[in-house]
């Protein structure tokens, strides 16, 4: 392979992630030689890649001065690429404040770290009945088997959504996040794919708001149909994007967490044996994997200003994408970046973003990793891959859809 | 050295907890309260880093 140059490294193109995975020597460049760089491709609107822990925590913590829009993340044209995303949904991921602050109390208090320690038991029972299922065989597919069980699992029982339907909701989540992947999004155009996945969603959403209202229960479903923002109901568009949202984002970034979690610990057996030893390394474990994997790969800003930015000038309405797996490997942050190293601590790792828009299931997911992988610890004892994994054709989410291993696991 | 959290803007991720227990507590309403006011040297590292991981910027280190 020819060497690496700015003027020609690519991060965007979507067939590269299904290839190679993320690409790391190319944001390691980035970080070294042209840390907010001026991207332009053929295909692609040209936009400032960030690729540095500091720079993307300051542009995150300026919601004001670089502000969220439709356009969530990059992508390449391609024919009948995405509308842009504000057309699809709207939600808390495509607004600002002071609006976006509004939304996000409707649920906030449901993802608080007091509010989802109440779940752990019901996701420790989740989790060991999903690797129970594993018993008495020898290889699986961990992702449809394992991985994405369990997060699809919890948010559905958080939703109160009844086991029949949770299929749906895998099969809708996946065409939403993948529009562009041929598996997830379907065989027609990307926009068609997003468009007849979001129709089938909102029809089934629209049914349990109303279900909901007649008769509310002690559920988030109950609490978005009967939320209110600044003192009025939510309005049809709106409330409906917030359950595609939440069921998405409560289904695709631990699935991949967990995945690609068990994938490094599988091509690093020291730290796998290291886990095994002391389940009580767990915490720190999941922060780490939480920073290896990055599930998202990255959000855009637009800038509302000139400004400056780590000596680059920025004009106003200039994009910026905002990498953040780049973000975890700063070696100006983190010690031997590339090093995976189950008791890193510190771990000042922005995997789910940092300031307005930090992730609001960051606690769930947290307590969902810590079970998997406390209980694989101490049930698998061995592991390795029976495969390729397959990855996700996608640069916005770093997506594995099935990774089959082979494996002995006590029952 | 005095620490305080603004309460407009936490909303009760427990990061600062995690890392400064000693420091920080999550109450019954979802918001990190200050076990310390005038924390000793000792805890300024781990102070430093809570503030600097907390999501929401909700943490202020003040200098006497």
């Amino acid at each position: 392979m020819a060497a690496l140059t700015l003027e020609t490294l690519d991060i965007i193109n979507p067939d590269l992630y299904v290839q190679r995975g993320y690409p790391h020597e190319e944001w390691a460049l980035l970080r070294k030689e042209a840390p907010v760089f001026r991207y332009q491709r053929p295909g692609v609107e040209p936009f400032w890649a960030i690729t540095k822990h500091a720079d993307i925590v300051t542009v995150s913590r300026q919601p004001e001065l670089f502000r969220s829009s439709q356009l969530l993340f990059i992508s390449q044209e391609e024919p009948g690429s995405p509308l842009p995303d504000e057309a699809i949904l709207r939600q808390l991921l495509n607004m600002n404040p002071p609006e976006h602050g509004a939304y996000r109390q409707v649920v906030n208090r449901r993802f608080t770290p007091r509010a989802v320690q109440q779940l752990k038991n019901q996701i420790e029972t989740i989790t060991t009945e999903v690797l129970d299922d594993l018993v008495g065989r020898e290889e699986c597919d961990f992702v449809t088997e394992v991985s994405a069980k369990l997060p699809l699992a919890v948010i559905a029982e958080m939703f109160g959504i009844p086991r029949a339907d949770w299929a749906m909701m895998f099969r809708l989540s996946n065409a939403m996040i993948g529009p562009a992947d041929p598996e997830y999004g379907g065989s027609e155009t990307i926009t068609e794919n997003l468009e007849r996945a979001r129709l089938e969603f909102f029809q089934y959403f629209n049914q349990l708001c109303e279900d909901r209202r007649k008769s509310p229960r002690d559920d988030l479903a109950s609490a978005l149909a009967n939320g209110s923002v600044n003192g009025e109901p939510l309005p049809p568009f709106e409330l409906l994007s917030y359950f595609a949202l939440l069921i998405i984002a409560g289904n695709e970034t631990t699935r991949n967490a967990t995945t690609g979690g068990l994938h490094a610990l599988i091509s690093h057996p020291d730290q796998w044996e290291r886990l095994k030893r002391d389940p009580s390394l767990v915490s720190k474990a999941v922060e780490e994997i939480v920073r290896w994997t990055s599930p998202v790969i990255q959000f855009t800003r637009i800038a509302t200003a000139d400004t400056v930015l780590h000596g680059q000038q920025l004009r106003q309405g200039d994009v910026l994408a905002l990498f953040y797996p780049s973000a975890g490997r700063d070696e100006e942050v983190f010690e031997h970046s590339a090093a995976f190293d189950l008791g890193r601590y510190p771990n000042p790792h922005i995997a789910f973003g940092i300031g307005e828009h930090y992730c609001l299931g960051a606690n769930l997911a947290r307590l969902e990793l810590r079970a998997m992988f406390r209980q694989l610890a101490q049930r698998m004892e061995s592991v390795e891959l029976a495969g390729p994994a397959q990855r996700m054709r996608s640069s916005f989410v770093g997506g594995i859809k099935h990774m089959p291993i082979r494996y002995r696991i006590r029952a | 050295m005095r620490v305080e959290v603004d309460h407009n803007l936490c909303e009760g991720n427990g990061r600062c907890v995690e890392v400064a227990s000693r420091v920080f507590e999550l109450r019954d309403d979802d918001r990190s309260y200050v076990l310390i006011q005038n924390p000793p040297q000792a805890l300024r590292a781990e102070i430093q880093l809570a503030a600097k991981l907390c999501p929401r910027q909700a943490i202020r280190l003040i200098e006497d």
